[in-house]
């Protein structure tokens, strides 16, 4: 094959896989940001805090990191139901949570943050996989399983996310929450107890998301710093509330990335992939697949 | 079985006004009732009392279901709706980027709507076939008929008992307008509700209604025991057709 094709299609391909680590961190924010209109800042820490957990319990068990984080996913999801209604106390019940619900997330980014440096210390932490040094190769393409893995475990709880926002009573009023708060009550749905929920699904999604990342790449306190503009991108790309948008959003934006970052270096990847954020939406402003209301 | 409501001496405002003042009014089991005035006389806000999306400063509001009597002042709107009480709300407030499916299916949310989900979506796929044709349609992209029409649907499909209607009309071209009307008496008969409409086109309004009541201030300034009795009141066609 000639040369220049086979790094095409390898920086195609882990592209794809660096798209499905994105995917990973974006799809608990299209649920919080996207359908319920809380601009959870501190999502990409959450993800850190996961995967900080996951190396820690790693390191004490030896057990997989995204089996452990599958563990933690249900204390993530008291997490942020417990957050939830702390900011619904404060914030959202007063019709405050422009700005100050903004800041409130700032300042829970930044206690995690500090939080875990005093907790685990500044350094990285990682978590091996048992399949971490393995790569598969298809003709001149490499499938190091260190990416892929991640990537479908992360699609998988997405595609499974997607079915139960379409196919329960509860997912489809998760989904309809944003649209008109009031009209719920009038269907004997109690708008909180529904965003309550859905919030504690966002923060579950943020401890898968760290298992995902903890395997690809070692972790400190401030890994999550590079995801904020990288998801908040890709959920308003994929079109705010659609979780199949938010995905192809991810991958396109891990291959623009990753192809430009191979063939130009990686200073202009951010630029590239940033400058395509404002094609999409100077072009479709609702997003991709978003639905224009 | 059938079921009724009572609301006796009912006060309600906003801060300092005062947008219901001693309103009494009764909707037997099986009627349909309208509740006729002109925009600003309190027909929403009563509405919205009955429903519990505003707290009443004073006054009983009493239903009967299935036999049993419950007093509605003070219970949330999502007690209230799973008694089996629905509104249509004035402006419909639908969900724009949901599907007609989807926003008709969240109307079953209830524990005994989701019983008949199967036998309710196709009575309102029966009741209005283009709601079928169009179910995979985002309603943010309907038209505003075929946006009442998911209206109506949407709180059929909460399986009520009593069905409350607030300014159907609002917005539809007339014919529209006399369609929707006559829909709302179908779906009456049909599933043996009770029905509270209120309505600013008193022509439409009397088409189905069994008794009316005028709102003027936020009092009840007529009642009518027919449609007759209404059209031929002199309040009714001296401030309210304006004749």
């Amino acid at each position: 094959m000639d040369p220049g094709l086979a790094l095409l299609l390898n920086g195609v391909v882990s592209g794809l896989l660096l798209g499905g680590l994105y995917a990973a961190a974006a799809a608990g924010l299209s649920v919080s940001f996207g359908m319920l209109d809380v601009v959870n800042i501190a999502h990409p820490a959450f993800m850190v805090l996961g995967a900080l957990l996951v190396a820690l319990l790693w390191s004490a068990t030896g057990l997989d990191p995204l089996l452990l984080s599958l563990l933690l996913a249900p204390a993530f999801w008291a997490l942020g139901a417990a957050i939830y209604v702390a900011y619904h106390h404060f914030f959202e019940r007063r019709g405050d949570e422009a700005i100050q619900g903004l800041a409130f997330f700032f300042g829970v980014m930044f206690l995690i943050e500090v939080g875990l440096v005093l907790a685990v210390g500044p350094e990285q932490h990682f978590a091996d996989a048992a399949y971490a040094g393995t790569t598969w190769r298809l003709g001149e393409i490499d499938l190091p399983l260190r990416m892929l893995v991640p990537a479908a475990v992360a699609l998988a709880a997405i595609g499974a996310l997607a079915l139960f926002l379409r196919r329960t009573f509860t997912g489809r009023a998760i989904a309809a929450v944003a649209q008109d708060r009031e009209a719920l009550r009038l269907l004997a749905i109690d708008p909180v107890r529904i965003k309550r929920l859905a919030f504690g699904i966002s923060i579950a999604m943020a401890a898968l998301a760290g298992g995902a990342l903890v395997v690809v790449q070692p972790v400190d306190a401030w890994s999550g710093h590079v995801f904020i503009g990288r998801v908040f991108a890709i959920v308003i790309m994929g079109g705010l509330a659609s979780l199949g948008g938010c995905v192809l959003a991810a991958l396109a934006f891990g291959v623009v990335e990753n192809v430009t970052a191979t063939f130009y270096g990686p200073s202009w990847s951010p630029a590239v992939a940033f400058g395509c954020l404002l094609l999409v939406l100077a072009i479709r402003p609702q997003g991709l697949f978003g639905r224009a209301a | 079985m059938a079921a009724s409501l009572l609301i006796e001496d009912l006060d309600a405002g906003y801060g300092a006004v005062r947008a219901l003042d001693g309103v009494s009014l009764s909707v037997a089991a099986g009627e349909t009732v309208a509740l006729l005035g002109t925009n600003g006389n309190g027909k929403t806000t009563l509405m919205r009392c009955i429903l519990g999306l505003l707290r009443p400063a004073r006054g009983r509001i009493l239903a009967t279901i299935e036999g049993r009597q419950v007093e509605l002042v003070g219970r949330s709107p999502e007690e209230i709706v799973d008694l089996g009480i629905a509104l249509v709300p004035e402006g419909r407030r639908l969900f724009p980027r949901l599907s007609v499916e989807e926003n008709l299916l969240l109307g079953a949310y209830r524990r005994t709507a989701r019983a008949a989900i199967r036998r309710n979506l196709d009575f309102c796929y029966d009741a209005f076939p283009r709601l079928k044709e169009r179910r995979a349609q985002p309603v943010g992209s309907m038209s505003g008929g075929e946006q009442q029409m998911v209206a109506l649907g949407r709180a059929v499909m909460c399986a009520p008992k009593i069905l409350l209607v607030d300014e159907p009309s609002v917005g539809l071209a007339p014919i529209l307008v006399a369609r929707t009307i006559e829909k709302i008496g179908e779906l009456k008969e049909k599933l043996g509700l009770t029905v509270l409409m209120a309505e600013q086109n008193f022509h439409q309004a009397i088409r189905i209604a069994d008794r009316g009541y005028v709102l003027v201030h936020g009092q009840v300034a007529f009642q009518g025991d027919s449609p007759a009795a209404l059209g031929d009141s002199e309040l009714v066609r001296k401030f309210y057709l304006g004749l």
